[in-house]
């Protein structure tokens, strides 16, 4: 077999390759960046959906301006409940 | 940069620029840069997958195992959340995955157009994510799926507050999802033109700064769009997941 030929050679160049090369160090860099802008992209998502639920229920029920104010908490809240759900998240990696 | 009217501004990459009209039932279908960027994302996925498994050879080569990597990666990523369920979501997750990657990687090559840089994309992305998951989710649990939102072991007076906030907080995944795949693409070609910028405005021979700088950013840039598309893939196992078990 061809196939056969070719795994021994591949296996006699990954072990010259594995003597003379250093294992491969992982560096681990956190990217504050990336974070920081995880986290918003979730409070702000969640605020979004809030103020839009309570304009709307403001537009057909007449109730303004409380659905706007009741639900921007609603919001705020969620996208806290968000974040707390990305922290645990990460935690447990 | 947008002196003397002409156009260097750095969001003009993101203009739309339609080849041709077509109109049908009031809605505008034309074939734009945007389009094509998506075909030509569809085809080197094709073709780089189709070409590079072809010879189906024992000991991969170099091309052949960029695929298989990308195969395992995506498998690998489906088992560890979703777990033996996940299986039959392959095809899906993969699709998807591959088509962000390799959209974005489209996008950094010069003069290219990044169709991930609008939001209407990633949002149907996104949309298509979400409104699957939950059409999955009331496949398999029926009308039991409403108790996602229904937290067990709080006392019954909390839950007018703490239902509304899980309803919005599932109703903003999408949003989440398609914003941050959005914002980073949208923040990262932008931040490139500027400093390109940058390297034609300074004087004598201090442009060369900005054109280091430029080089070190779009390494970053490509790891960016790997990253982003990684996170849009597993975030949508984690939702498949959810849809498999409430809580």
């Amino acid at each position: 077999m061809v196939d056969e030929e070719k795994l021994q050679k591949l296996k006699e160049r990954i072990q010259t390759a594995k003597a003379t090369n250093t294992p491969y160090q992982k560096t681990k860099k956190d990217n504050g960046a990336g974070f920081g802008f995880k986290i918003s992209t979730e409070i702000i998502a969640a605020l979004v959906v809030g103020v839009g639920i309570g304009l709307i229920v403001d537009k057909y029920l007449g109730t303004k301006p409380f659905g706007l104010i009741i639900f921007f908490i609603f919001g705020a809240l969620a996208g806290f409940l968000n974040v707390y759900r990305v922290m645990r998240r990460i935690e447990k990696q | 940069m947008a002196a003397k009217g002409e156009k260097h501004s750095p969001l003009e990459q993101f203009e739309i620029i339609p080849f041709t009209r077509t109109e049908i039932g009031g809605y505008d279908i034309s074939f734009t840069n945007s389009s094509l960027s998506m075909i030509i994302t569809v085809a080197v996925i094709t073709l780089f997958l189709t070409l590079t498994v072809n010879p189906r050879s024992l000991v991969p080569t170099r091309m052949q195992l960029i695929s298989e990597l990308m195969y395992n990666f995506v498998a690998q990523l489906l088992s560890d959340t979703v777990g033996d369920n996940g299986k039959k979501y392959f095809p899906f997750v993969f699709s998807l995955f591959m088509f962000v990657l390799i959209g974005n990687m489209v996008g950094m090559v010069p003069y290219q157009f990044t169709f991930t840089s609008h939001i209407i994309v990633t949002f149907a992305l996104a949309s298509v994510v979400f409104i699957g998951v939950t059409i999955l989710g009331f496949v398999n649990h029926g009308i039991k799926f409403f108790t996602f939102f229904y937290i067990p072991g709080v006392p019954f007076y909390m839950h007018p507050l703490l239902i509304p906030i899980e309803v919005i907080s599932y109703l903003s995944r999408p949003i989440s999802l398609s914003v941050r795949l959005f914002a980073n693409m949208l923040a990262g070609h932008t931040l490139l033109k500027v400093f390109a910028g940058f390297v034609v405005a300074m004087p004598f021979f201090t442009g060369a700064l900005p054109l280091v700088f430029i080089v070190a950013l779009t390494g970053l840039e490509i790891l960016i769009a790997f990253l982003q598309a990684y996170v849009f893939a597993i975030l949508t196992c984690l939702y498949i997941n959810d849809a498999y078990h409430l809580h």
